[in-house]
């Protein structure tokens, strides 16, 4: 079992940081201390500021307030070809006029490390990359999309960075090969023992890497915890929601329980609702949206729609005037359109607006 | 459906997109027809005067005509009666232009590249504005300004009582004067190249451990290259023919092969000469032009989706 | 604001500095324009609009500003019409003969200008034509339509060529393909190409120099005044065609920017 990440020492930590540009606040009061040998990764849409906030980390923009420590040494001025820190582009920025080899050697160039050392060391990276030896002398410009990023990937590992980061690298890549480079990396990360700091807007890269998740909007930290502690217990409805589609039901405090107009019935709160709570939306995930025919108190609605989702199936439901979706794993289909639905209190979010 | 003997054929002409799908077999391309009056216009106005040029070349001295038998005496002529210092200057001058023009167009390019795009347009407008001005009024311009009594010896002189003199007549001048009209033909082809240049691929050889040096050796010229190469061709090849700098900054102290080949062919009146003066320029234009550019690729270069 | 670097800061006061060079020779003009004396002296006496008065009384220079205007909106047509045509064949088609025809094209633009007003000229005389501004206007196309050529095949490597292919998907015929989607989307560059046209035509001394006979462009004219004895008339008509030339620059560009603003 490894050591739980938060008791290991931190290598990289921000303190207040502020990016302002003009009266536009990219990033804004971010405090966040990342483990050794973590991967963690910052999730959110875009012009989240997720994108600011790593070229700050890598030194490609100075904070506009605050600092970043490595180690505990503030590293704010530190320009980026200085700092331990490697980046793989969104773009990957390889250059076009080199081979492969000469793309993964090239920090080694720079360090002024010999040709046949430096032919060594970048073959070993691009096997690390899944890449033979024999791309060595290839076009980079030859390569195929995936062959690309794992190029991208070697050479950043050939600088033998202490912190590696991503910039939505994937993002241009077909679903099965994304599938399969999210998990090599995180082979690679496991075999390193490198700190990962990855940038996406898909919790669902997000979830298959990370050690923690940290959830971006405008500007701000939203959530930082652990995946599960992230789908689980969503600390905003904004996190929530991010994880998908979800059913946002409009409730009121009545008599301790929640009084949802639109479907004229209350609902049991969930077990941590929050005290003194008094009007905001209950979040019910389709997942845990059952078709419960013995219900106490169903919600009575009627299927209108149905969607296969691979293994799962999506129904749309009219009740109430609203749209509700319920998804299931197949198999027991509702028997009639007319349908009673009902879900745990365990299983709800209670958000207060 | 379609059986097979049909199917070969249309997915051949399927991997070149672009063409007219289907068409009869003794329609011209669209391509051709295109090019059709721009090669008319080429092969009129360039290909047939640099022929006949040639050929008055192998004509004896002082014929007007294009009937006699062929000679090399004019070749011989040049360096019998020195007409290669000229010819030499020339080049000398193009060299040395186009290096200056490298070291000082390089900084514009790149701080071009770092303004944002109004404001490039707005330095673009303005670098290409004085090409549309005649170099004779442009030149002329700096001779009232550096001649003695001009705008800069006569300011200094009633201002601060110190006195520069005549700053014309004389060879840096002349190179002066071509740095300064040749200076957009060096700019816009740099800027294309250094457009090539992603600025994330300078990001990651920062990234990665590259000084500004290393960054500038190994990621941005290499990128810049082609486009550093039309510039430096494009340069040495229109200064070669320059003669307006000579004689209005110059003020005659030297000679360049074009005004040879002027009064070879107005006072001198030996059109033979003039033209074999003329292959001389043109061959080495011609070359430079032709061994620079085949290695470019063009389509790329200015664009292509 | 973004802390900037030393070298950026140098670079951009080169920047400046260059710009700045680039039209002191122009205010320069312009100053001695304005002097009373024969003989230009600075600093200046005595200002005075004299010279202006006597060009536009001077039947010559009303010819060679006539010849000058007549000769750059001809070219100005004739090479746009001619290069957005060439322009297609550069950068939209694929055909055999391209990759000639590609270096044919550039080697004009490739050439001392001198030395091709001269080949012109010898060719001229050889076919035994009379060389007045007509012969101009052709000499001016073999060096500007390569050009503009250029100019507009930079937009045609920029838009969609699918969008051709879509129309004649939707049953046009080669003529309302090119009517009705091609140049309509070729339009900005075809205006930026005729601006250049007719301002390089306008500037231009070495091809109008050897071809126009007894025509006298406006550089032409005050070639011959620089070269023969300076009079106050040389600035006075340069500034005029600077100004000129920058007219048509300024209201060519708020053009552009009133087209590139509409959809």
């Amino acid at each position: 079992m490894p050591q739980p990440i938060l008791e290991r020492s931190p290598i990289l930590e921000l303190r207040g940081v502020d990016k302002i540009f003009g009266d536009f606040a990219a990033v804004e009061r971010v405090d966040l201390s990342i483990a050794e040998g973590e991967f963690f990764t910052i999730v959110g849409p875009s012009g989240s500021g997720k994108t600011t906030l790593i070229r700050m980390l890598v030194g490609m923009d100075a904070p506009t307030r605050g600092e970043i420590l490595l180690r505990g040494q503030r590293i704010n001025e530190t320009p980026a070809n200085k700092r331990p820190f490697c980046m793989v582009f969104q773009s990957l920025a390889l250059f076009p006029h080199m081979t492969v080899g000469e793309n993964v050697a090239y920090s080694l160039k720079c360090r002024g490390i010999g040709k046949k050392e430096r032919r060594e060391r970048a073959t070993e990276c691009l096997a690390l990359a899944h890449l033979p030896a024999s791309y060595y002398d290839r076009a980079v410009t030859k390569c195929s999309g995936g062959e690309k990023q794992r190029v991208a990937l070697a050479r950043a590992l050939a600088y033998d960075p202490e912190v590696l980061f991503f910039d939505e690298p994937l993002s241009a890549l077909d679903y099965r090969l994304r599938k399969t480079l999210e998990k090599e990396l995180k082979d690679i990360q496991r075999e390193t023992g490198k700190t990962f700091i990855y940038i996406t807007h898909s919790l669902e890269e997000a979830m298959v890497m990370s050690d923690r998740i940290g959830v971006m909007r405008d500007g701000r930290l939203a959530q930082v915890g652990s995946p599960r502690e992230v789908y689980d217990r969503p600390r905003t409805r904004f996190v929530s929601e991010f994880f998908g589609e979800v059913n946002a039901f409009p409730v009121t405090a009545k008599d301790g329980r929640l009084w949802c107009e639109p479907l004229a019935m209350a609902f049991d709160p969930p077990p941590d609702a929050p005290a003194g709570f008094k009007s905001g939306a209950l979040i019910v995930r389709p997942e845990h949206l059952h078709f419960d025919p013995a219900a106490a108190e169903p919600i009575r609605g009627e299927v209108f729609n149905e969607y296969l989702l691979g293994s799962r199936v999506q129904y749309q439901v009219r009740a109430g005037g609203t749209t509700l979706l319920v998804e299931g794993m197949g198999g027991q289909p509702p028997a009639t359109r007319e349908v009673a639905l009902s879900f745990s209190p365990a299983d709800s979010l209670l958000f207060a607006e | 459906m379609t059986d097979l003997s049909e199917t070969l054929p249309a997915s051949a002409a399927s991997a070149r997109p672009s063409e007219a799908p289907a068409r009869p077999a003794w329609r011209p391309s669209t391509g051709l027809l295109c090019a059709l009056p721009m090669l008319l216009l080429l092969g009129l106005g360039f290909l047939a005067p640099l022929l006949i040029v040639a050929v008055y070349s192998f004509m004896p001295r002082g014929t007007f005509s294009l009937t006699s038998a062929p000679t090399f005496e004019n070749y011989v002529d040049i360096v019998a009666q020195n007409f290669h210092i000229s010819f030499l200057w020339s080049i000398w001058l193009a060299l040395l232009t186009t290096v200056i023009l490298m070291a000082v167009c390089w900084p514009l390019a790149v701080s071009i590249k770092k303004l944002s795009p109004s404001r490039a347009l707005l330095l673009t407008v303005l670098i290409v504005a004085p090409l549309f001005v005649a170099e004779n009024i442009r030149l002329q311009g700096w001779s009232l300004f550096l001649d003695r009594a001009g705008l800069l010896d006569g300011g200094l002189k009633a201002t601060v009582g110190l006195s520069t003199g005549s700053l014309t007549a004389n060879v840096p001048v002349v190179v002066f004067g071509m740095v300064y009209i040749y200076l957009p033909f060096m700019l816009f082809p740099m800027m294309l190249g250094l457009a090539n240049v992603p600025p994330a691929a300078l990001e990651a050889a920062q990234d990665l451990g590259a000084s500004r040096w290393q960054q500038f050796r190994d990621i941005e010229l290499p990128l810049a290259a082609p486009g550093l190469v039309i510039g430096a061709l494009l340069v040495f090849v229109i200064s070669l023919g320059a003669f307006s700098e000579s004689k209005f900054l110059g003020k005659g102290v030297i000679v360049t092969v074009s005004e040879d080949i002027e009064s070879a062919f107005t006072f001198g009146q030996n059109w033979p000469r003039g033209s074999a003066l003329s292959v001389l320029v043109i061959v080495l234009a011609g070359a430079a032009a032709f061994f620079g550019l085949r290695r470019l690729d063009l389509d790329s270069m200015l664009g292509r989706k | 604001m973004e802390r900037r670097s030393l070298a950026d800061r140098l670079r951009s006061a080169w920047l400046w500095i260059v710009v700045v060079v680039l039209y002191l020779p122009l205010v320069a003009v312009g100053l001695a324009s304005l002097s009373e004396s024969r003989f230009f002296l600075f600093p200046i006496r005595k200002y005075s609009l004299k010279w202006y008065e006597e060009s536009f009384a001077s039947l010559q220079i009303r010819d060679a500003l006539w010849t000058s205007v007549a000769l750059a909106a001809v070219v100005g047509v004739i090479a746009t019409v001619l290069a957005v045509f060439g322009a297609l064949a550069y950068a939209r088609h694929d055909w055999t003969g391209k990759g000639w025809y590609q270096q044919i094209v550039l080697a004009p633009i490739f050439f001392p200008q001198s030395v091709l007003g001269l080949a012109l000229q010898l060719w001229f005389n050889t076919l035994g034509l009379d060389m007045t501004w007509h012969a101009s206007v052709f000499a001016h196309l073999v060096w500007i339509a390569p050009i503009v050529t250029m100019v507009v095949a930079i937009q045609a490597y920029g838009y969609d060529a699918s969008v051709e292919e879509a129309a004649r998907d939707l049953g046009a015929t080669r003529w309302m393909v090119f009517k009705d989607v091609t140049f309509p989307l070729l339009w900005p560059g075809v205006f930026s190409g005729l601006l250049f046209a007719v301002l390089l035509s306008w500037g231009n001394f070495p091809l109008s120099y050897f071809t126009s006979g007894a025509d006298v462009t406006v550089p032409e004219w005050l070639y011959g005044k620089m070269i023969g004895g300076y009079t106050p008339m040389v600035p006075a008509l340069g500034f005029l065609s600077v100004v000129a030339g920058g007219l048509v620059l300024a209201v060519g560009l708020a053009i552009q920017a009133r087209l590139s603003r509409q959809p």
